[in-house]
């Protein structure tokens, strides 16, 4: 059971929307709650290449990026306690100095589930869209990250879609999730996508009794379709009214992701429902 | 044949633009101290001084010479920064598409002025305020750089650091304006395509207003009259284009070719300089955020360039023939690659001293200490022009081709400003300046 849920404290909407879905699950499982926010110091003071005389406007600028950096995590921690009293949550919040997934993959050794806003990037630089962090925390997690994208629903629904391949990682997917509380009253969907319908649905079958052994009931299912595997898994859960998506994260090695693409990669950029991913 | 200058002693000056390059990238925090930068200097210069002191004829003479040069350089590098930094523009405009293409233009003659690295932190700041409440500027500042950092130094020897090292080295104050036509199809061109690309990028956001990063400030100023405090440091900056024209046109008149020349000159700058400091309230350096630094760091770095390029442009005026560089558009492609990855002043002298080399291979008998007769050569005339549009343009290829390049990237960081990274910058400048630099070194190479 969930007792301790950590949440990366960032500026972005779907940050917003991770927050309030914490809040959520905190306060079904009386669980504790706590705040990240990361200053990405060593990111900005990083040597760069500067033209002759460039170096003190390097420092003055590094100065004012770190400033700015500090007072944004300044107000996301103030305005994420005064959220969880609100919410009559217990909540405590951490600043850290550092590097954004460094940082976060050590701090989640000590929570049960870390809920982190889909765009989030936790860099106060340049990039807007720069998933490079989430991408390193998903491939070296090894606790359960909840990733919310921005169009999440004020509250998880009833309704839980678990993706499931027979992989190693979708089965501690299973395993976690079972056990995280998360599913108590819910309604369980496992899902194969594989065109041959009787090895997917044998497939689904295990890991609907992975569930089962957990006291948690499941309904199994295989998708043979000619969409590809994210639009079919997209599709059912929109079928069925899924509020969250469960699977296990990056199951092929980065050389196969780079030649055949990525499942989890795809899922994450077009999910509009949260996902609960493990590695 | 045989050359004065072995190949061995042009390494140091090689090691040494090398080291500025890099140590930056990969000893950040060692690099950020002049007290390093000085040594980095003084241990790659050792060996150049041992080299001049030891058998070299006329070694100390040029050494004196190369001194008297450098403290002209950082002379008028230091004066047009110190009357730049007492000039302070406030208010913003409209940030509208006109506004922001009238102001580059401005930019574009101011650069030849006050320098391109005065126009740029004087211009950058208000540019940025009158462009706060838009969700997308780096456009903006990206041809800022193009416009207002590199091509708009080419009319005159105060417009970029390359030309004042080559007026210094005897080209008449006025041969720059021989520039104005690439000048003006640079820049002309430049603007041309700023206020296509501003407009359609006006149009997509009135479209679909795109948020800026989550940890800047949505501009909410209101757009302010333009006033331009400080207006007396005008006097101050016409008194160095004074000094700068008269010494350079009549001062071998008045004191001959002696050092007299240059200390007057250099002392006329200060001068200028000094009345700047007395003149200027302390509010105008604050809302500046002038600090010494930056020319500090110039002076300690170049310290170490002026001393290793002495036998490297030796060794460039023997042999320049026997490199294979000997057309103009060769000069002004050759110098224009080396200036956008290495600083553009000393790679500026780097392919003057080969002109030298090469004119010489057709029967002359130039001087590299004295650019003045290559500027006036049948040929040699074409290959300085060549070299000086190609360092100045080309400055602006990558962030660190140019001196401003880096200080406008961060000033406009410190505004939330998404600057692409070192590389990104450089696809935006190989998509438009390459092929813009290909119609220049068509037409007039």
């Amino acid at each position: 059971m969930i007792k301790d849920i950590l949440v990366c404290l960032e500026g972005s909407a779907s940050t917003e929307a991770a927050t309030r879905i914490a809040i959520g699950i905190a306060r079904s499982l009386s669980a504790q709650m706590a705040g990240l926010a990361i200053i990405d110091e060593p990111d900005i003071r990083a040597g760069s290449a500067t033209s002759i005389g460039g170096a003190s406007y390097k420092h003055e600028r590094d100065d004012a990026l770190v400033a700015d950096a500090k007072k944004a995590a300044d107000d996301w921690v103030a305005l994420f306690e005064q959220r969880c009293r609100q919410a009559g949550v217990a909540a405590r919040s951490l600043e850290i100095v550092g590097r954004p997934a460094e940082s976060i993959l050590t701090e989640m050794e000590a929570h049960h589930l870390t809920v982190i806003g889909r765009d989030a990037n936790f860099r106060f630089e340049t990039e807007a869209h720069d998933l490079r962090t989430l991408n390193t925390i998903l491939h070296e997690a090894m606790r359960p990250v909840l990733l919310v994208p921005e169009t999440t629903e004020p509250e998880l629904n009833k309704t839980v879609l678990v993706a499931y391949d027979g992989s190693g990682a979708a089965k501690r997917a299973i395993t976690s999730f079972a056990a995280s509380g998360i599913p108590q009253g819910r309604e369980i969907h496992v899902a194969t996508v594989d065109d041959n319908g009787v090895v997917g649905m044998e497939m689904a079958e295990r890991g609907v009794a992975m569930f089962r052994a957990a006291n948690v009931p499941a309904k199994a299912h295989n998708i043979v379709s000619v969409l590809s595997n994210i639009d079919a898994l997209f599709k059912l859960a929109k079928d069925l009214g899924a509020g969250l998506m469960v699977m296990g994260a990056f199951t092929r090695s980065r050389l196969r992701q780079l030649f055949s693409g990525s499942v989890t990669r795809g899922l994450v950029e077009q999910t509009e429902i949260p996902l609960y991913l493990q590695h | 044949m045989t050359y004065s200058t072995p190949l061995w002693a042009i390494a140091p000056f090689g090691l040494y633009l090398l080291l500025i390059a890099t140590l930056p990238l990969f000893f950040g925090a060692f690099w950020e101290h002049n007290r390093n930068k000085l040594i980095v200097a003084a241990l790659v210069s050792a060996p150049v001084l041992v080299y001049l002191f030891s058998g070299r004829v006329g070694g100390g003479e040029m050494l004196l010479r190369t001194t008297v040069d450098y403290v002209s350089f950082i002379a008028l590098l230091g004066a047009l920064f110190t009357i730049s930094g007492g000039i302070h523009l406030r208010g913003s405009l409209a940030g509208s598409s006109g506004a922001n293409t009238v102001f580059l233009a401005i930019g574009a003659v101011l650069g030849s002025v006050i320098g391109t690295t005065g126009a740029s932190v004087l211009l950058i700041r208000p540019l940025l305020r009158a462009n706060e409440r838009r969700g997308y500027t780096t456009h903006i500042v990206v041809f800022f750089i193009f416009i207002v950092s590199n091509g708009a130094g080419l009319l005159t020897p105060l417009g970029d650091p390359p030309l004042f090292l080559g007026f210094l080295r005897g080209v008449p104050f006025t041969w720059t304006l021989r520039l104005a036509a690439p000048w003006a199809l640079v820049n002309g061109v430049l603007l041309c395509l700023f206020t296509i690309f501003d407009r359609v990028i006006v149009a997509r956001e009135k479209r679909s207003p795109r948020p800026r990063s989550s940890t800047s400030p949505r501009g909410t100023s209101v757009t302010e009259p333009l006033h331009l405090d400080g207006a007396v440091n005008l006097l101050w900056l016409l008194g160095i284009v004074v000094v700068v024209f008269v010494m350079g046109t009549y001062g071998t008149a008045l004191f001959g070719d002696s050092y007299l020349r240059s200390v007057v000159q250099i002392l006329g700058m200060v001068g200028c300089a000094v009345l700047s400091l007395l003149t200027t309230r302390r509010e105008i350096h604050l809302a500046n955020r002038f600090s010494w630094a930056p020319i500090i760091e110039v002076a300690v770095v170049f310290v170490g360039v002026f001393v290793t390029m002495i036998p490297a442009l030796s060794f460039l005026g023997e042999r320049g023939a026997s490199l294979g560089v000997t057309k103009p558009w060769q000069f002004f492609w050759a110098s224009g690659a080396l200036s956008s990855v290495l600083d553009n002043a000393p790679t500026y002298l780097t392919f003057a001293s080969l002109a030298v080399g090469v004119t010489n291979s057709g029967g002359a008998n130039l001087s590299v200490e004295n650019l003045g007769a290559l500027a006036f050569h049948p040929t040699g005339q074409h290959l300085l022009a060549a070299v000086s549009c190609g360092a100045v343009f080309m400055g602006a290829i990558t962030y660190i081709g140019n001196g401003p390049n880096f200080i406008v990237k961060s000033i406009a960081e410190q505004h939330h400003v998404r600057m692409p990274s070192f590389f990104g910058y450089t696809l935006w400048s190989f998509a438009i300046l390459v092929p813009l630099f290909g119609i220049v070194s068509h037409i007039f190479f």
